[in-house]
């Protein structure tokens, strides 16, 4: 199963997919929605967060002084590659996602449909937990215009499934930041990303095999590091650090513990779970939180994980990353942990300069 | 609230601001009768008087702190809830303004960005940060604040930007959240905006240690509406050929409606506003002298640059009579009914453009395109804010096929100049000239 799906690629596993399980696809733009729903429909996510491409066309409809993460995912579309999708779903995670929406929504002409989800911004009041609820009850009722009706069971079956699924992420975390499972930083992320468009059929047996055959006893060696910032790209850092002997412990990035170590669920009703999942998820610049609160949750983390030092890898443009890091960077410094801020475009390769600023940072970390 | 900054405000208020005012007003006197610029029609007379309001506002705002409750708001942000609590308010974002056409932009962005925030970040909120770690500013001082007031109907990043000044000043930060119009406005989304007042009052009366006063509320919900559909009549006098005002007035002019809305004093100027400028459209008294073309301004103004523009467009016969810019303070303000003042509160501030799908744009263009008579559009990609140009590369390519209406766009910023080049800028509207003078 494991190798079988490292060969396959993205494309072909899309088409297998619709051909032998009849389900359709939905591209989903990051970064926060309710999996779940989607998956109990029948629809299966596939996540467009850095497709291997270079901006060509997409630079005619955006500016230059956009994310990569954005004018890739135009490019995506722009060129093609999305034609096995069904649609596409935009949650509202920032203005640059947001008008990358609209932009296909309303003047692309692409003929394909697209869903949007907002999500209540931090600070919570009380009126955000039913709004959250409303919400998705409105995508669900979208959804059903396309693809036809959600059955309650199914769905509760569904976010049960993403529970359990959930947790083996939380052990795998668990683990590497007691420094029990056996693994490299590129091989970690790998195994973790494939969440971003697998079916829970083949990427949960997939995780519990990682878990299992990377449990280890012996205590870690070398120094550690948590990793923060929008998502784990360009992967060259982690090779690097695994080069060098840093182990990343644990993490802070929007597309992985951000989205994915929220708290347990008590709730029967789906959609009551499905909200307490929301609103349980780490503090997180793009829904919102205050800053002093992503820092204690860092703080946290980084005394669990005994981690020696924080690495922000932060994708050019990005403002919610932008604006909170000087405070968070600023603060860590002052609690004597050493700081690398490195900032880059989605896929580009490594510089001469970050290798070197990297390496400098490990030697910091004594 | 102690008793010795509130009889130091008072003392300020009736004696030292218009003392104040009198010296702003005669500068601005001085200065028209010595700077005439040929290509322009007559100045303006209001413009002393907003000089003056404008003035008071920020001279007061020095003595407010402690003798009334304090807020730092957002430019999209519900004011009249806060103004029921008699508030004063700072708008940073105006200020910004303000220093951007005073060219203090990169001074103060520098600030910033040597405690670490990035020079690709919007640079009203690098300005603001500069001003909060350094205490510059042209205005002599800010308040502190005692609450930050933000929505996001604006933009992401104000949040961003506010959870700072947050961590900074170690206050509460209000935020009233608005879905984001993708499609249309759904009844949960009003539900959750009703609630977010709801829930902000009790909060409101905490911090400000006053009573929630539906009266009161009611009278600025009146006053605010009144005052946008002033500033709605003034900008449509534009419509007249020739247009007695451009719209790089409308920009200056805009102050009193982001910064004192709903307060009495912004509907008496745009009433003095409006009656000048009709005076002006019934002698036929054009903004400059030889109004040949009609232009269109998408986006924030480039503060730095209005001067130089202003006649660098009027020397060519060609002046921008409506801008989608200006209009955000009008558009939506119909929706705003005191006999269901949350309600319509919610639907006036969440459906403004910069909350709306890009549809929603394009129609609104294609709209002022048509009443305003406009011949080309100039579009201002502006580097610090990104859900106002991203979208606009196509809107170009849209309004084109569709109205056949010549365009420019201008790689530039608002107010930080670094990120603005001359000779590019120059090459290109050279070539917007020409194209606009065959007629598209
Ligand atoms: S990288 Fe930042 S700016 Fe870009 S899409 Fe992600 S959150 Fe938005
Ligand atoms: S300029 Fe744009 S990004 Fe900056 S505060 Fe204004 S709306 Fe927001």
């Amino acid at each position: 199963m494991h190798l079988d799906l490292e060969t396959r690629t993205r494309k072909d596993y899309i088409r297998e997919q619709k051909s032998l399980h009849g389900r359709k696809v939905m591209g989903v733009f990051p970064a926060q929605y309710p999996r779940e729903l989607l998956l109990a429909m029948n629809i299966l996510p596939v996540e467009i967060w850095d497709p291997p491409l270079r901006t060509r066309e997409a630079s005619a409809h955006l500016q230059s002084y956009i994310c990569s993460v954005v004018s890739l995912g135009l490019e995506l579309i722009l060129q093609g590659k999305c034609s096995d999708l069904d649609a596409f779903l935009f949650p509202h995670t920032c203005d640059s996602i947001q008008n990358l929406a609209s932009i296909v929504n309303d003047y692309l002409g692409i003929h394909k449909p697209c869903y949007f989800f907002y999500h209540p911004k931090a600070p919570y009041k009380r009126a955000s937990r039913p709004y959250y609820i409303s919400q998705l009850k409105e995508l669900k009722s979208g959804l059903e215009k396309q693809f036809g009706e959600l059955r309650e069971t199914d769905l509760k079956r569904s976010v049960d499934r993403w529970e359990e699924i959930r947790k083996d992420i939380s052990k795998c975390y668990l683990l590497r930041s007691e420094g029990r499972l056996n693994t490299s930083n590129r091989a970690f992320y790998s195994i973790l990303r494939r969440v971003e468009y697998l079916h829970p059929d083949d990427f949960h047996p997939l995780l519990t095999n990682f878990l299992q055959s990377g449990r280890t006893e012996t205590e870690r060696q070398g120094h550690g590091v948590l990793l923060s910032g929008v998502l784990p790209n360009p992967p060259e850092v982690l090779d690097h650090l695994d080069a060098i002997g840093v182990r990343v412990v644990d993490d802070d990035l929007l597309s992985c513990s951000r989205r994915f170590l929220s708290g347990p669920v008590s709730n029967s009703d789906p959609y009551e779970a499905m909200a307490e999942t929301y609103f349980s998820l780490p503090p997180c610049s793009t829904r919102g939180s205050a800053i002093e609160e992503r820092l204690n949750h860092i703080l946290k983390k980084i005394r669990s994980s005994r981690a020696d030092g924080v690495i922000f890898l932060i994708v050019k443009f990005c403002e919610p990353e932008f604006f909170d890091v000087p405070i968070l960077a600023d603060s860590l410094k002052k609690e004597g942990i050493p700081v690398l801020v490195l900032e880059n475009e989605i896929n580009q390769a490594l510089s001469g300069q970050i290798v070197t600023r990297i390496e400098a940072f490990a030697e910091m970390l004594g | 609230m102690s008793i010795a900054p509130e009889i130091r405000y008072r003392f300020m208020k009736d004696i030292g601001a218009p003392l104040v005012m009198g010296m702003a007003g005669l500068k601005g006197k001085r200065k028209a009768a010595i700077k005439r610029d040929i290509p322009l029609g007559p100045p303006l007379k209001c413009s002393k008087r907003l000089k003056e309001i404008m003035t008071r506002h920020y001279f007061l705002s020095r003595y407010a702190e402690g003798a009334r409750p304090v807020a730092w708001v957002t430019s999209g942000a519900p004011v009249e809830l806060l103004r029921a609590f008699d508030f004063y308010t700072v708008y940073p974002e105006n200020h910004g303004a303000l220093c951007g056409a005073q060219k203090l932009g990169p001074e103060l962005c520098s600030i910033a960005e040597g405690h670490g925030y990035n020079q690709d970040l919007c640079s009203y909120a690098r300005i603001d940060i500069g001003v909060c770690l350094s205490g510059k500013t042209p205005v002599g001082r800010l308040p502190r604040p005692d609450i930050l007031f933000a929505s996001n109907n604006i933009c992401q990043t104000v949040m961003y930007w506010y959870r700072v000044l947050a961590h900074h000043w170690k206050i509460p930060l209000m935020v009233f959240d608005t879905p984001f119009n993708f499609v249309s406005l759904d009844r949960s989304a009003i539900t959750y905006m009703v609630r977010q007042f709801e829930e902000m009052i009790p909060e409101l009366e905490r911090i400000s240690g006053r009573k929630f006063s539906e009266k009161k509320f009611k009278e600025v919900l009146r006053l605010g509406k009144s005052s946008a559909m002033a500033w709605g009549e003034v900008l449509a006098t534009m419509k007249t050929v020739p247009s007695p005002m451009t719209i790089f007035d409308a920009f200056v002019h805009l102050a009193p409606i982001v910064s004192l809305r709903g307060l009495p004093v912004t509907l008496e100027y745009y009433n003095v506003l409006l009656s000048e400028l009709k005076d002006r459209v019934s002698k036929g008294i054009g903004a400059i002298v030889n109004e040949r073309k009609r232009l269109m301004w998408d986006n924030i103004a480039i503060w730095y640059k209005i001067r130089d523009f202003s006649r660098l467009f009027a020397e060519r016969g060609m002046n921008f009579v409506t801008a989608t810019y200006t209009n955000a303070w009008a558009e939506t303000i119909s929706y705003m009914d005191e006999r269901n003042p949350m309600e319509s509160l919610a639907k006036a501030y969440s459906l403004v453009i910069l909350n709306n799908n890009l549809d929603h744009r394009l129609k609104l263009m294609e709209r002022l395109i048509k009443e305003y008579q406009v011949d080309g559009l100039v579009i201002h990609s502006a580097r610090s804010c990104k859900p106002y140009s991203v979208g606009q590369y196509d809107l170009k390519r849209l309004l084109m096929e569709r109205l056949a209406v010549p365009s420019v766009v201008i790689e530039a910023d608002i107010t930080d100049f670094r990120a603005y080049s001359e000779e590019q800028t120059t090459t290109r509207l050279e070539a917007f000239f020409e194209n606009i003078e065959d007629g598209g």
